[in-house]
């Protein structure tokens, strides 16, 4: 079974993008996620997220990121508020607790878990889109030269892994297929397998490696540096979204804090900023008719027809 | 560059000089004082039993023996003129190629573009080379269509044709091969065979090819070596071969040399093709062709007693999120003590049958009837093991006596890793059918065993067909999906083929497996007598006295 979050070679301008133009323009998404904890700004950028996998034809990737970016959400609030009891306005009294002692909730031990679960959201979108329409090898091929050892074990590492999972689909199907007079096999006892499978995998996959010449101190990688024509609009998002977003928040927008009383700015810096990085999320677009034709398919074929 | 190139010809593609090896923690040898010279440009196949040496050899002369799995070694390996004891498997990479059985751990790229580049990528080639590198292996092995997938979405067969393609990508002056065709359907097999002989023959590539089936790479090759627990049996011509197995190895002998030998013909073929010459110069082609089968070797299945009934299966199946029809109306019946051969092209349903049969796929429509419990061996037994004592695996009576059934009572304190091959896929296929049972059977109703000859010689292949036999004589119906002609025609009644999801012929084996071209043996390809499918027939077919 491939995963959604796979890369898959798409005619997209985000997959055809540079490794170097891909990184900086979801990179500065990254870092403004960091910059603020304003959930306006925050939700700007997971829906630039959103927006770019979706034009980039990473759908599937982007339900699959939403799902897990909301579930992270909700256990970072809900875990923030159970151990954090700090804050003003009190939720309710839950008397003593074993190991977590005096349970009080506010609203504000929510608040800051929340925001801290939607960075976590915003920061898992971007890194899905990442992760479905950036091809990995043309990664490694460019971090070679750096790092050649981080090179081979992330190699190695991105190999293994759908090994990995097929071998464990393999002995999971296999461990249904005993008969009931055989030993069951629980997961532990399969994960063990799985486990020492892998590392005899991973001798094999290490030694294939070795035979494609990976252990060479030979004279570089000379391999060919794809570029694409849309490179530069990438580039340019992203450092309009990092200058933008240094910008508005030394100029004090983007105000977010939870204690001692929940404060969120919603100035018109903050709004606008928001908007701004939302709307980054279309340089993936080649032609803004195609997202008209996009979002309304019917008719297109009509027309066609 | 021209000049490096003509200067690798002029070297011996593979130089080895009193080569013995041992591996780490092991008491035998792997390999005893072997000598071997192969001239640039040769096509040699490597035959020999499971463990005779083969792989070994193999890896010692890409460089991962000793560099890569350690041990003692001693004598000389060179690989092109390279030293490939001093040097390792990087060194060796750009004049040797290399492709292991197992195409899953052969690829280590995300797409296929980027497999194919990385063997020039690392060798330093400038991007035009790479570009027009990975272009021309494309082409050449006939996968321009696969170069902007993911690996991840290949079939086994494409897959080794992706893997083939990186280790041929930089042009080597050898290539080795351990049995590539081991996964693959006949038809598959002798094309890719075909495809490394016109490669040797264009590009002037040595070839070292290990195989099994050796009736399907006798004809391209050159030359034969046979290995014997680490040491070389025998080294000549592929006609010679074939009188030194008839003496000294059988196992080894094609069909078509059995035969020749029981028809009193010493002129050993090597082919099919070599085969009809001989026999035309001998006038006895048409006397061939004019037989006619009157009776069966195998004794008749029971009748009457269904063990399986399908009716208007289909069995739709996910992939890249898209629904795909595996199986469209398949409509079959099998009796007890039935011993079927199921057989198709790569990715045409069988394993999706014989899932849907034991459960673990959903029948989208139509109805599957069955007198009893199905036991399914899938293609690795390795995946049935996850304890370290047989004895873990199945305990009690129940477990004991399904030992019994296969014969491995007496491995019960073992651990399963140290088992042979056969052994371990004897133990899978007891842990499979442990406590299931029939309606009137010692055992399952159905046992199903999924290309259980993968990677086997053939005294492995004999002690599978005894237990085939004596599973189908206590009562169940036995299905074997399998890619192995000459093992279906050796132990089945029946074969059903499958082509497009569904049932497109079946029948009688000695039908079936001598009315088709690649669906059939090579005795049925040389001698063309519907019915006739296995050297002893053919033999009493040219003798006239069938």
């Amino acid at each position: 079974m491939r995963s959604a979050l796979a890369y898959a070679p798409r005619p997209g301008l985000l997959q055809s993008a540079s490794p170097l133009a891909a990184v900086i323009y979801l990179g500065a998404l990254v870092v403004a996620a960091f910059l603020f904890s304003n959930p306006i700004v925050l939700l700007g950028i997971g829906t630039a997220a959103v927006i770019a996998g979706t034009v980039a034809g990473a759908a599937p990737a982007v339900r699959v990121g939403l799902r897990m970016g909301l579930s992270l959400a909700i256990l970072m609030a809900v875990v923030n508020m159970l151990v954090n009891h700090r804050g003003e306005t009190v939720l309710a009294r839950l008397g003593d607790w074993p190991l977590l002692g005096q349970m009080t909730i506010t609203a504000e031990s929510f608040a800051a878990g929340a925001v801290i679960g939607l960075r976590a959201a915003a920061v898992t979108l971007v890194l899905v889109v990442y992760s479905a329409c950036v091809d990995p090898d043309r990664i490694l091929r460019a971090l070679r030269p750096i790092a050649g050892r981080s090179a081979l074990t992330a190699s190695l590492i991105s190999r293994m892994v759908p090994v990995a999972v097929s071998d464990a689909t393999r002995l999971g199907e296999a461990a249904k297929l005993r008969g009931p007079g055989a030993a069951g096999v629980g997961r532990g006892a399969l994960a063990r397998r799985v486990l020492a499978g892998s590392l005899d995998r991973a001798v094999d996959v290490a030694a294939t490696l070795e035979l494609r010449g990976y252990g060479l101190d030979g004279p570089g990688s000379r391999g060919p540096r794809q570029r694409s024509r849309h490179d530069l609009r990438f580039l340019l998002a992203g450092v309009a979204i990092l200058a933008l977003a240094i910008g508005f928040k030394f100029g004090g927008a983007g105000v977010y804090s939870s204690f001692p009383g929940i404060e969120i700015g919603t100035s018109l810096g903050t709004c606008a900023l928001a908007v701004l990085i939302a709307l980054s999320g279309l340089v993936p677009v080649r032609r803004f008719s195609d997202l008209v034709a996009f979002r309304r398919p019917a008719r297109r074929e009509l027309r066609r027809a | 560059m021209p000049e490096i190139a003509v200067r690798r010809r002029t070297l011996p593609a593979l130089a080895m000089a009193g080569l013995s090896y041992r591996y780490p923690n092991s008491v035998s040898p792997a390999l005893d004082d072997v000598s071997l010279n192969l001239a640039g440009g040769e096509f040699v196949v490597l035959a020999g039993a499971s463990a005779s040496g083969k792989s070994t050899l193999m890896a010692a002369a890409c460089g991962l023996v000793p560099h890569f799995h350690g041990g003692e070694v001693s004598g000389e390996v060179a690989t092109v003129g390279i030293d490939a004891v001093e040097s390792g498997p990087g060194e060796l990479a750009s004049v040797c190629g290399y492709l292991a059985q197992d195409p899953e751990t052969q690829v280590v790229s995300t797409t296929v573009a980027a497999e194919l580049g990385l063997p020039l990528e690392m060798r330093g080639d400038p991007a035009e080379a790479c570009a027009r590198g990975v272009e021309e292996v494309a082409l050449a092995l006939a996968i321009p269509h696969l170069v902007d997938r993911t690996v991840d979405t290949l079939s086994g067969g494409e897959l080794q044709r992706v893997a083939l393609g990186a280790a041929l990508v930089t042009r080597p002056s050898l290539v080795l091969l351990d049995e590539p065709t081991s996964q693959l359907d006949p038809v598959a097999g002798d094309e890719l065979i075909w495809l490394l002989r016109r490669l040797n023959e264009e590009w002037g590539m040595a070839v070292l090819l290990a195989e099994h089936r050796l009736e399907r790479c006798l004809p391209a090759a050159d030359r034969v070596i046979a290995m014997d627990a680490g040491r070389i049996a025998f080294d000549g011509r592929p006609r010679d071969f074939l009188g030194w197995s008839l003496e000294a190895e059988p196992v080894l002998a094609t069909p078509a040399a059995r035969l020749f030998s029981l028809a009193g013909i010493k002129r050993l073929p090597t082919g099919v093709r070599d085969a009809r010459r001989t026999l035309e110069a001998a006038g006895r082609a048409d006397h061939a062709a004019t037989g006619k089968l009157t009776a069966r070797d195998h004794p008749r299945p029971p009748t009457g007693e269904i063990a399986l009934r399908l009716r208007d299966v289909w069995v739709e199946r996910e992939r890249d999120g898209v629904v795909h029809e595996v199986l469209g109306g398949v409509d079959l019946a099998i009796n007890r003590g039935e011993r079927v051969a199921l057989m198709g092209r790569n990715g045409v349903g069988k394993s999706t049958l014989l899932r849907a049969l034991a459960g673990i796929l959903e029948v989208a429509k139509g109805r599957v009837d069955l007198a009893g419990e199905v036991a399914l061996l899938t293609q690795n037994p390795s995946d049935f093991l996850v304890r370290e004592r047989v004895g873990d695996e199945l305990p009690g009576g129940v477990g004991a006596e399904a030992l019994r059934i296969v014969g491995l009572e007496v491995t019960i304190e073992r651990d399963p890793r140290d088992l042979s091959g056969g052994e371990r896929q004897r133990l899978a296929l007891a842990i499979a059918m442990a406590g299931r049972t029939g309606r009137d059977s010692e055992g399952p109703a159905l046992v199903c065993l999924d290309e259980p000859t993968r990677g086997m010689d053939r005294d492995c292949k004999v002690d599978l067909e005894g237990l085939i036999n004596r599973q189908a004589q206590a009562g169940s119906a036995v299905i074997v999906a399998t890619h192995d002609v000459e093992f279906a025609a050796s132990f089945a009644d029946r074969v059903v083929l499958l082509g497009r999801g569904r049932v497109i012929a079946d029948g009688p084996v000695g039908e079936i497996l001598s009315g088709g071209w690649y669906f059939a043996t090579e005795v049925a390809r040389i001698l063309g007598i519907p019915g006739v499918i296995s050297p002893e027939q053919g033999a009493a077919a040219m003798r006239g006295t069938r």
